[in-house]
């Protein structure tokens, strides 16, 4: 069964396709993992750096977005699904003799009205409106679930908003990256992210809960290397726990995600990037604890 | 004869090269962070150039214990200013941790009240303009962290 890792934040633009994106590659390229990435998003952002506009448009065409999935399937069992599964997606090479390989169940535009319709079926047989509101969750939940049969790692790219995928991601999640850029507003959208993950009412309640014992971990990004940015981030350090890894304000990063056919290895897309990649990649998948997870 | 020069060493040497390479905005940080770190490490003291004209940073605003002074020049304030690290003391986190006391106590050390102001100006802490002496404006600046610790509080939930 796949690992189910999340990357969220209630704040938008704070680098979650992006850190999803460069995650599945990682855990592709350097860990031979075969990753699957799910676009929750509506903005479609994963989807369009890993199969490009036109990729994106054809899967759309077809039917075979997660859209698409969750509408025909919620009431059904899911059986192999794997026609809603675009593979090999991405423009790094993974040596084709390793099973490194990168997927997509990509994104769609209607995601948002699919869960407004799904909620409207539930409600017909019930007008408790929590219960159905259980219910949708709990049945987007066994949908994404399903594809951790096949995967090593299924990486769920979250979108800004409460929807009821993004709930369900967060459920099924055994961890939740959470990227944030270091300014004023975000600290508020960290603490209100990690009330919903960790499941509890208020920040006193939060504080209760060791920092080890989280599900979530916050990943600083788009640093520029100001005073003023260190300053937050040892603030929000006191309250959530913090990646060791950072994620510079590069170049390298924004270029990457150009949509581009031709494949080529992590140093070249990556470049300058790279360093900070991998000390992302050892820490969130491949650290010593996961390596002795692993062992025994 | 006013002093034009003045040496740095320890913890003003080290934030003096780590606001020189924040204000280079070309510099990468894996780059800047190297850097950073050699010149801390490899640089015992360093001679940094006033403007003409003023003084010795530590000894300028002393003269009359606690009032803010009114008439330093904008090239003192600005030589000032230009030693003092506006990062170097965290109050939101020596608030969070150590209580309103300790944030007056490591405020003392400042002795200037631009550099005050800086401080409260880059750690966007609000405070007024009117305020007089030294330590109006420490008070206020401990005020203005624990308005922004119970504001953070309030929209946690």
């Amino acid at each position: 069964m796949a690992r189910f890792l999340a990357v969220a934040n209630r704040k938008g633009g704070v680098g979650k396709s992006t850190t999803s994106v460069m995650l599945a590659h990682a855990a592709a390229a350097w860990g031979g993992h075969r990753v699957l990435v799910i676009d929750l998003d509506t903005q479609c952002n994963a989807s369009l750096m890993l199969i490009g506009g036109e990729g994106w448009d054809k899967a759309r065409r077809a039917g075979h977005t997660i859209a698409d999935y969750l509408y025909d399937r919620f009431d059904k069992v899911a059986e192999d699904e794997s026609e809603y599964v675009v593979k090999n997606v991405g423009d790094v090479a993974h040596p084709r003799t390793g099973k490194g390989q990168v997927s997509l169940l990509t994104g769609s535009l209607l995601l948002e009205d699919v869960q407004g319709e799904l909620f409207l079926k539930k409600a017909q047989r019930s007008n408790q409106s929590d219960v159905v509101t259980a219910e949708v969750r709990s049945g987007l939940k066994r949908l994404i679930k399903h594809f951790g049969m096949d995967f090593d790692l299924v990486i769920l790219d979250c979108p800004p908003g409460l929807s009821f995928a993004a709930l369900a991601a967060l459920d099924l999640a055994e961890k939740v990256v959470v990227p944030f850029r270091p300014d004023y507003v975000s600290q508020f959208a960290l603490d209100r992210v990690a009330l919903l993950i960790e499941r509890v009412d208020t920040a006193g309640e939060l504080g209760e809960i060791p920092f080890a014992s989280r599900r979530y971990v916050c990943l600083p990004n788009y640093l520029r290397g100001t005073g003023r940015e260190r300053l937050l981030i040892d603030d929000i350090g006191l309250d959530h726990p913090l990646l060791k890894a950072r994620l510079p304000l590069l170049d390298s990063v924004a270029r990457s995600f150009d949509w581009d056919e031709k494949k080529k290895t992590m140093q070249e897309k990556y470049a300058d990037a790279l360093p900070h990649l991998k000390a992302l990649y050892d820490e969130v998948l491949a650290g010593p604890s996961r390596r002795a997870a692993v062992a025994v | 004869m006013a002093k034009t020069t003045r040496a740095l060493s320890g913890a003003a040497k080290d934030a003096y090269f780590r606001r020189a390479l924040e204000q280079e905005s070309g510099i990468d940080m894996p780059v800047g962070a190297r850097l950073l770190d050699r010149l801390q490490s490899g640089v015992a003291q360093v001679r940094v150039r006033l403007d003409a004209g003023s003084g010795e940073p530590g000894k300028v605003e002393s003269g009359s214990a606690e009032t803010a002074p009114a008439s330093v020049s904008s090239a003192q304030e600005a030589s000032l200013n230009e030693a003092f690290d506006p990062f170097a003391l965290n109050v939101i986190l020596v608030l969070r941790t150590r209580g309103r006391d300790a944030v007056l106590r490591e405020l003392e050390a400042i002795q200037s009240a631009s550099s005050l102001r800086l401080l409260a100006r880059e750690q966007q802490l609000s405070i007024g303009t009117e305020l007089a002496t030294l330590a109006e404006i420490r008070d206020a600046i401990a005020t203005a962290a624990e308005r922004r610790v119970a504001n953070r509080k309030a929209a946690a939930g």
